[in-house]
């Protein structure tokens, strides 16, 4: 094997490796990627960054999504204390309306009851004035003689509270 | 017809001496260089402009640093950070030598095929260990070896054992991955010269030539897969080695 042939081998392999190891390092890889290096720490730092604001941002939009949630409910419930109030408020004026309402047709009733008292107390007067005059008149085919106006009305009157 | 070793054989293509020692430029350099343009280009053009929001190949190269950088993490930790480009240094140029190495044409050699290469990378690692080891914690270094809560020669006994462990993690290291690069491109040349020797029949040559030339076809779906996972458990062990060092367990 051409491998162990140290003796001449192997020295200017040797220094050869090393000069190119040397180049290696010093020439290609320390001057290329410590700034790649850098390149990828900030890459890193970006992200994670960035990852720290979407959550602040999802932290914020929660908050907001709770205060609205809290703005909704107190809405709701204005709303309903102002449907109560308005309920009780067009409540109250029907009523009102409802007694004034009610007065009137009261007053109406009492005027027509008492048009009707009126009514009946004309028609007794002329019934008893019919009467006074039939009685009169009967008494007169019966006896002949006319009785007093006074007299006969007296005998009315008595027969009709009978 | 070659035979199945002389694909790693390191064939000079420009001498150079340097003191009386011999440092020419070989074959196995040829590709050790153009692994490393690859790897330039790949990296250079992956992070001309880096963006937020990455192309293709700024995506490509950040999907293989992202992976060492994690596993560099799991099994070193934070302190093991400022390491994460050293261990994909040694990531992708031993992926980038694994796999240029299979593209199958005249004159491809794969240099992670040959143990010096390997062992050097494993001394790389190796070197670097023991000085942050030493750095960071001085002569507690040693603790490493050292079993807590145990008497003095069941103590010693382990730290001779640990400590030869550790001095041989290089060389099973190294040899890990020259073996496997090995043998895989071994078996790849010999089920192609079957190929070729079975073709080349008189009789039914395609039902011959057919079966080894399948076989080698799955061979190298299989020596890619190894290509890169040989490259992640040589970085992987780095670091896990560098863990050893910087937190002493």
């Amino acid at each position: 094997m051409p491998q162990f042939d140290f003796a001449n081998v192997f020295l200017p392999q040797f220094a050869w490796l090393l000069f190119f190891f040397a180049v290696l390092y010093f020439g290609i890889v320390m001057t290329t990627l410590p700034r790649l290096g850098k390149t990828m720490d900030k890459r890193e730092g970006r992200i994670r960054s960035d990852i720290l604001a979407a959550e602040a941002a999802k932290a914020e939009a929660d908050r907001m999504a709770l205060d609205y949630e809290a703005g909704i409910a107190r809405a709701r419930d204005d709303a309903r204390e102002a449907l109560s109030a308005a309920k009780a408020k067009s409540a109250q004026s029907v009523e009102k309306k409802l007694a004034a309402a009610n007065a009137k047709t009261d007053a109406a009733i009492a005027a027509a009851e008492a048009d009707i008292a009126k009514a009946r107390a004309a028609a007794m007067t002329e019934i008893e004035a019919v009467a006074v005059d039939a009685a009169q008149a009967i008494v007169t085919k019966l006896t002949g003689t006319s009785p007093a106006a006074t007299e006969a009305r007296a005998a009315v009157k008595s027969a009709l509270a009978a | 017809m070659p035979g199945p070793m002389e694909q790693f054989d390191i064939k000079v293509l420009r001498p150079i001496e340097a003191n009386g020692y011999d440092l020419s430029f070989t074959n196995s350099s040829l590709w050790m260089a153009i692994a490393l343009g690859v790897v330039a280009v790949f990296m250079f053009v992956g992070t001309m402009r880096p963006q937020l929001v990455p192309g293709r190949w700024q995506a490509a190269v950040e999907y293989l640093y992202d992976f060492v950088r994690k596993m560099v993490d799991e099994t070193v930790g934070p302190e093991g950070k400022r390491f994460a480009p050293l261990i994909f240094s040694v990531f992708i140029f031993v992926l980038a030598c694994n796999l240029l190495g299979l593209i199958p044409w005249v004159g491809a050699f794969t240099p992670t095929s040959h143990i010096a290469v390997t062992l050097g990378l494993a001394a790389i690692v190796f070197g670097i260990v023991c000085i942050v080891g030493f750095a960071l914690h001085g002569f507690k270094f040693f603790k490493l070896f050292w079993p807590s809560g145990s008497g003095v020669v069941l103590g010693a006994f382990v730290f001779v054992i640990e400590f030869l462990s550790f001095l041989s993690r290089p060389f099973t290291l190294a040899i890990r991955l020259f073996a496997n690069m090995t043998a895989g491109h071994v078996l790849l040349k010999v089920f192609g010269t079957f190929v070729v020797t079975l073709g080349s029949f008189q009789a039914l040559p395609y039902v011959f030539g057919v079966l080894p030339l399948a076989v080698n076809v799955a061979l190298s779906a299989l020596e890619v897969l190894i290509a890169v996972v040989q490259a992640y458990v040589f970085a992987l062990l780095a670091s896990l080695y560098l863990n050893d060092a910087i937190n002493l367990h």
